[in-house]
């Protein structure tokens, strides 16, 4: 839903630090993308190919994001779950009393850079 | 030589950054936020229309209203004699808090306690548009099946409390108000749970309660 904007909220950020750093161009920007963000992976990368643009910083900048699956904790049965679907309900005792680990992310892990 | 630089940062898009601003502002002011979503038909303007009377005796409201296209709803609340505005998105299938923002100028929010938005009705995108709100509330009726929850997750992990409306009609659906609660509590164990009917009134008092505490909760600053 929001990819474009996203996608150009990312180009800034990336921008930014190059600038600080003063580097000719970015190779790569890992991104991770949690499953519960809302953040499509597909329409992501169709939108930063399309705002990347011609600058010799970030033509051939490759955005290369990593999808992290759900992690829950089930506090009574103290285990690690990947949850379906969205759900948050612990798969063996069937209790909601949970606490989300993972899966909200949406953020730049690192830029490399020349 | 190629050089990894560690960012760890947080993207925020840019509906989120602006929602932030609207709810800084909305916390200043002291205005308490509801964003109303279900999908079309479900009851919003239904649950509003019979409580707007009562709750208005005690706050000073205004009501956003946000469809695509006509503004047979801003006509139906209007009657009520609360204040409101209707956002036609011409298209769009949601509400972005950028509208919000425009749309503010039409109330006095230093002399508003509560503002009420009914979001376009859709299940799937206004999930994705925070409007700064501080309650998310998903009306279901009971003639749409108890799995939409499922079927529609980010809409209720996001609200803060699913109001099941027709309850009147239950007798001819195959609806579970169990199933549909416990379908809700899987994506959102925290989700709060009321029961409604426009037709025969029930829950309508809890309903409007539950408004009233929120309102009062942010207005008194607690
Ligand atoms: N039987 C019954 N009908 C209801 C109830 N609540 C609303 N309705 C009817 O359902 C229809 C839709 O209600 P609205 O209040 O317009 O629903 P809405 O969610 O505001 O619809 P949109 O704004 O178009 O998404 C109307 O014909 C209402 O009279 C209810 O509790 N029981
Ligand atoms: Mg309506
Ligand atoms: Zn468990």
């Amino acid at each position: 839903m929001h990819e474009l904007s996203i996608a150009i909220e990312i180009l800034d950020i990336v921008e930014r630090e190059a600038a600080k750093h003063g580097a000719a161009v970015v190779r790569r920007v890992n991104l991770r993308v949690g499953d519960l963000s809302g953040v499509e992976t597909e329409s992501l990368a169709f939108s930063f190919d399309a705002v990347k643009g011609e600058k010799d910083l970030t033509r051939d900048t490759i955005l290369s994001i990593e999808r992290l699956p759900v992690k829950i904790r089930c506090t009574p049965c103290d285990e690690v779950f990947h949850g379906a679907g969205h759900m948050v309900v612990c798969p063996q005792c069937e209790g909601f009393d949970t606490q989300l680990l993972q899966g909200e992310e949406l953020e730049i892990e690192d830029i490399i850079i020349d | 030589m190629s050089k990894k630089i560690t960012l760890e940062q947080k993207v925020l898009s840019r509906n989120d950054i602006l929602a932030a601003e609207l709810r800084k502002l909305f916390n200043e002011e002291q205005v308490a936020v509801m964003n109303m979503v279900s999908s079309p038909g479900s009851g919003k303007t239904s649950l509003l229309e019979k409580t707007l009377g009562s709750l208005s005796q005690n706050l000073s409201i205004g009501v956003i209203e946000g469809d695509i296209q006509t503004d047979n709803d801003a006509v139906r609340i209007a009657k009520t004699g609360v204040p409101v505005y209707q956002i036609q998105t011409g298209g769009a299938c949601h509400l972005e808090a950028e509208m919000i923002r425009r749309a503010l100028v039409n109330f006095d929010l230093k002399s508003t306690d509560l503002l009420i938005i009914e979001n376009v009705g859709n299940l799937v995108c206004p999930s994705a548009f925070d409007l700064g709100e501080g309650l998310r509330v998903a009306v279901i009726s009971t003639t749409e099946g108890d799995d939409k929850p499922l079927k529609y997750p980010a809409m209720f992990r996001s609200a803060d409390v699913m109001v099941i409306n027709k309850m009147d009609l239950l007798p001819y659906t195959d609806f579970d108000v169990q199933k549909v609660t416990r379908n809700a509590m899987s994506l959102n164990p925290e989700i709060q749970i009321l029961k409604t009917s426009c037709r025969t009134g029930e829950g309508l008092n809890e309903w409007a309660n539950f408004v009233k505490n929120f309102a009062h909760l942010i207005v008194s600053g607690v």
